[in-house]
């Protein structure tokens, strides 16, 4: 496992190499999206990130409609996209619709998940959610000054060698943390950092049987998809967008008109 | 090629409804579990909690106080009556300053300037009398409340406050077939009914959310406030010795908007129980931890934030208003002028609704901004009565530096305490202003709903002004 | 005028609109129903019922199509003689056979029906008593297109709240499956998969004991005229008629079936409880924010505080402070014995 993000003297993890970039987003060299549970401070990571000032309530689902900002980091320029904050991404809602759509139709070349340190289990709900479609991510564990005063502590290596990516524990409210969840944007975005994404197992058997023949009609028909167990799993759920996807053959392509035109 | 896709894509799909079938109804119950199985698998592995004992628990603390019996809803009206009373007693302050400043100073002067350069009466009266001069009067009495109601408002809210009134108030609200966050929108509506529609997207239920954005008209705007308060000293406060005056006159505005929340509840039950048979199909709220507010930087994002809203607002529906109402009053038909015209022909029907046709014609054309209705009531009590040496000319938007004078003004327009009550039951219950019905469309993407909402409200308020006044004519004599 | 006649007339206006647009009650309401009962209706009932007849193996002939439509046999002969006309159905010895026409006829309204039935239980407080006649008038109203809309928003249902499989928009359907409860023996173990809703006072006094889809049961005395079984702690008694509109699935195993759940509505401030789970009665979105927020078997959760007003109460759950209604706690199974406070 790569510890990179670690290393403080690295020259990556100079301030100086991060140019905020507020709204302007041309000419981008990747694009990151920023998921998370409500209330876990995502919104402030992304005003860190993009120097902007969304506001930032401490008020579960403020985040409503998305918002976008760019930044540019040892010279390649990255846009984010802040995706409304859910605890699932397994319902109807329209949040969680927007935020799994734009993950896996949207192709961001990091996931940043920002999960709440002081809840990790309850969080990781939705980190395995999302591990699930894309195996490019990287976690943020915000709010460790408050777990640090709750007196909970957590072991991130293990963290990041279970889930397969990188783990950067942060304070973002104290602006803690930013340089190292830069550089390992960079290294997973620039393909430094290898991701092995911690996949689901414990299913009962009879799901497994019914995702693995879906899978193997899903292979004929859409070769070379990554994500074809969410596929399975998400036609099994009756997901109207996914079934209008295998429908139009867009899944395919991945063809990013299927995300909401707001997005 | 495109065929044998199309089969495939079929093939796919009819399998997923076959193993549907024989997966059961349980699916998505046993995917969340397996999903947190593995969450807590790995929780286990990686968290640990040292001493769970020694450490105090504030939140819980604080939580036990704010959500007691006993202190809970005492606690809750105080904060919220103590922000109130810091709009009320700081906005006027800058409230004058700005109105001295854009209306008594810079109007003059534009006024002057346009002569100068040999500007035609008519354009002079359009752009300065009518669009500029309600820009500067939105400006005028929007800003400084805005400016300083919503700051307060987040600071709350960042330091975790406001879901606990959410969690206090949930049983009222659900009675009602509502949301407890709802009496937080309804509060923001207090001081701006579109911000209010906006804040209604915490609530993550859609029926209960349209309920709050129906319903939010009725708490009382920042914009209404003044028309309410100086309405009530004049016909209200008139009624009592001087010494009572300003309490009696202040009850009833509190009793205009307190009823204005009583209608809020009923109209939120009605729609539960009718069109929007549901109640709270999704209901949890969660309680986050406190955390410090961060006081400069709220109040700086707060006040930019309020201050391009009101500004926008002024520019985009304010300004229209004005060169409409500016028209209205110059444009002449024969001997009168179209607002003459509108009020001599509608002043029957408004009797029977006790108000006149000067109210009715300045609810009318100023829909784009409630804080204008006053100053244009006072400009067509002018025209439509002929009083001399008052006011500023046909069109010109005014008010009056004392309160008598305005009382003299109104009283030569035909108004009586009856007119007075009425118009400020028809303040509280009429349509919403512009910018909130432009904001509920754009949070409902619904024509139906924006048209309920905007025309609920005012069949309300003439069905109530109707029976208070045939009651009151039946009674008192 | 006098302001006492204005008032009258007002007062007038006021229960003449009232009259007009009452919600249910009101004249336009009415109207509406009224226009509904038509032939068209007729017409699709009777296939509707003739379909269920040959699903179930049944064999209906024009009384019994009669006497399920409450109406006279001329009226039903009439009825199926334009069924007949229409290339529906087809008449066999005393009874009818529906055509392929007929059938992808019936099953489209079948679809149409349970779709609505589970838009119903999923996202609207519905009872679950209006469920069925509020499907059973949606049926002929709705459109294909506005059904599948519907039915994508909702997840794509495949079994509606009765636990009846909805055939697909192709009109597939599975095979009727499971077992009668009253086929079952003393020992067996089932899960509920439906429960019929025709006729309606069985299936009422179903309900009213508090049984559903998804329950577990378990037999525990079958004799003569009655059948004894446990169904979540609670002992129920029912007569093979009343059992007979219940289909269970066999299980070989069951767990906790003899365990009587404590609700999470029932535990005190203070107190710990491990979450055995929801009751299938919790539909929809709301258990799917049940399920979200950490509701799973074997969390933990701490009742914490009360709200000032009683409820909601927030519990712990997974390290946050959540409150839940006293309506939605009463779904959620616990077991208090498993943590020692």
């Amino acid at each position: 496992m790569s510890n990179q993000h670690n290393c403080e003297n690295c020259p990556v993890h100079h301030k100086e190499n991060l140019i905020r970039l507020g709204i302007a987003m041309d000419k981008v060299d990747y694009v990151i999206a920023l998921a998370g549970n409500p209330n876990t401070g995502k919104s402030t990571v992304f005003n860190n990130l993009t120097g902007l000032r969304q506001h930032t309530g401490n008020w579960p689902g403020k985040t409503v409609t998305r918002a976008e900002g760019g930044f540019s980091y040892n010279d390649k320029r990255y846009k984010v996209v802040d995706l409304p904050g859910t605890y699932s991404l397994l319902s109807t809602s329209t949040d969680e619709e927007v935020a799994r759509n734009f993950i896996l139709f949207g192709r961001p070349d990091v996931t940043v998940i920002v999960a709440d340190a002081t809840r990790l289990e309850r969080n990781l709900n939705l980190v395995l959610q999302i591990l699930e479609i894309t195996d490019r991510a990287v976690l943020c564990l915000n709010l460790m000054d408050e777990a640090k005063r709750n007196n909970i502590e957590i072991d991130e290596r293990t963290l990041s060698k279970e889930l397969g990516i990188p783990v950067i524990p942060a304070a973002a409210r104290q602006k803690e943390g930013m340089m190292e969840l830069l550089g390992a944007i960079e290294e997973v975005a620039s393909g430094r950092y290898i991701c092995k994404p911690h996949r689901i197992k414990s299913r009962s058997d009879k799901l497994n049987h019914a995702i693995d023949s879906l899978v193997g009609k899903l292979k004929q028909q859409f070769p070379g998809l990554p994500n074809l167990n969410w596929v399975a799993l998400r036609l099994l759920e009756g997901d109207q967008g996914m079934i209008d996807a295998v429908n139009s053959g867009e899944l395919g392509t991945l063809s990013p008109s299927l995300i909401p035109a707001d997005i | 090629m495109e065929n044998k896709e199309k089969v495939s894509a079929e093939e796919i799909l009819s399998l997923a409804n076959t193993l549907r079938w024989d997966l059961g109804m349980n699916l998505h119950d046993t995917v969340t579990e397996s999903i947190y199985e593995g969450a807590s698998k790995i929780a286990k592995k990686t968290v640990r909690v040292k001493d769970e004992k020694s450490s105090v628990n504030w939140d819980l603390k604080i939580d036990k106080v704010v959500t007691s019996k006993w202190l809970g809803f005492p606690i809750m009206f105080f904060l919220l009556a103590l922000v109130f009373w810091i709009t009320v007693a700081a906005a006027n302050i800058p409230s004058g300053w700005i109105a001295s400043l854009l209306i008594d100073t810079l109007h003059p002067i534009l006024k002057n300037g346009a002569a100068a350069i040999g500007f035609p009466w008519w354009l002079s009266g359009v752009l300065i009398d009518g669009a500029y001069l309600s820009v500067a009067w939105v400006v005028s009495v929007m800003l400084p409340p805005m400016a300083i109601f919503f700051p307060m408002f987040t600071l709350l809210e960042d330091f975790g406050y406001l879901p606990r009134v959410a969690f206090n108030m949930d049983s009222l609200f659900r009675k009602a077939g509502a949301h407890g966050k709802q009496a937080l929108t309804m509060s923001m509506g207090f001081g701006c009914n579109a911000a209010g529609v906006v804040a209604t997207r915490v609530i993550d239920s859609p029926r209960e959310r349209l309920i709050a954005i129906i319903t939010n008209n009725f708490s009382l705007c920042n914009g209404r406030w003044p028309t309410q308060i100086l309405i009530a000293s004049i016909f209200i406060g008139g009624l009592v010795s001087s010494r009572w005056a300003g309490i009696v006159s202040a009850g009833a505005v509190v009793g205009v908007a307190v009823l204005g929340i009583f209608f809020s509840l009923v109209v939120s039950w009605a729609l539960s129980r009718s069109v929007l048979k549901g109640e709270a199909s999704a209901f949890s709220l969660e309680l986050p931890p406190y955390r410090p507010p961060r006081i400069l930087q709220t109040l700086y994002t707060s006040l930019i934030d309020r201050t391009i809203f009101v500004l926008w607002r002024a520019v985009v529906f304010a300004l229209p208003a004005g060169i409409l109402i500016w028209l209205v009053a110059n444009i002449h038909i024969g001997e009168l002028s179209l607002a003459e015209w509108f009020i001599n022909w509608s002043d029957p029907f408004a009797m029977l609704f006790g108000l006149n046709g000067v109210i009715l014609l300045a609810y009318i054309i100023a829909i784009p901004a409630n804080e204008i209705v006053i100053p244009t009531v006072l400009m067509l009590t002018v025209i439509s009565s002929g009083i001399a040496g008052v006011g500023a000319g046909d069109g010109v938007m005014f008010e009056l530096d004392s309160i008598a004078d305005t009382e003299r003004v109104l009283r030569a327009g035909g108004w009586t305490l009856l007119t007075g009550i009425n118009l400020m039951l028809f303040s509280l219950l009429h349509n919403p202003c512009s910018t909130t019905i432009y904001t509920i469309y754009k949070e409902t993407k619904s024509v139906k709903w924006t048209m309920i909402s905007t025309f609920l409200p005012i069949v309300m308020g003439f069905a109530i002004c109707f029976f208070t006044t045939q009651v009151w004519r039946l009674l008192v004599k | 005028m006098s302001p006492g006649s204005l008032l009258l007339i007002g007062v007038v206006v006021v229960v003449f609109l009232a009259w007009i647009f009452w919600p249910e009650k009101g004249l336009l309401s009415l109207l509406t129903k009224m226009r509904m009962n038509t032939l068209k209706v007729q017409l699709e009932d009777a296939l509707k019922f003739l379909f269920d007849c040959e699903y179930k193996n049944v064999s209906c002939g024009l009384h019994t199509v009669a006497g399920n439509l409450h109406i006279s046999s001329n009226k039903a002969a009439a009825i199926l003689d334009r069924l007949q006309e229409m290339g529906l159905i087809e008449p066999r010895n005393e009874t009818y056979q529906l055509t392929d026409a007929g059938k992808s006829y019936a099953l489209r309204i079948i679809r149409v029906h349970r779709i609505w039935e589970k838009y119903l239980a999923d996202e609207t407080s519905m009872d679950h008593k209006e469920w069925h006649n509020a499907a059973d008038l949606k049926e002929h109203q709705l459109s294909t297109e506005a059904a599948e809309k519907i039915a994508g928003q909702i997840g794509n249902p495949v079994f509606d709240p009765h636990g009846d499989p909805i055939p697909t928009a192709g009109g597939d359907l599975p095979l009727h499956l499971g077992v009668n409860l009253s086929a079952l023996k003393e020992g067996d173990a089932g899960r509920i998969s439906h429960i019929e809703d025709e006729p309606g006072y069985i299936y009422e006094q179903l309900m009213a004991l508090g049984l559903y889809p998804g329950m577990q049961v378990y037999i525990m005395d079958v004799s003569a005229g009655k059948i004894t079984f446990a169904a979540q702690g609670e002992e129920i008694v029912l007569t093979p008629l009343f059992a007979s509109a219940i289909t269970v699935e066999k299980l070989q195993e069951a767990v906790h079936v003899n365990n009587k759940y404590e609700l999470l509505s029932s535990l005190e401030i203070g107190e710990k409880a491990e979450v055995i789970g929801i009751s299938p009665n919790c539909r929809g979105q709301q258990r799917r924010r049940l399920l979200d927020l950490g509701i799973v078997p074997g969390t933990i959760v701490t009742a914490e505080i009360k709200s000032a007003s009683g409820d909601p109460v927030g519990y712990r759950i997974m390290g946050a402070t959540i409150g839940i209604r006293k309506k939605q706690a009463g779904f959620i199974f616990i077991n208090k014995k498993i943590v020692q406070v």
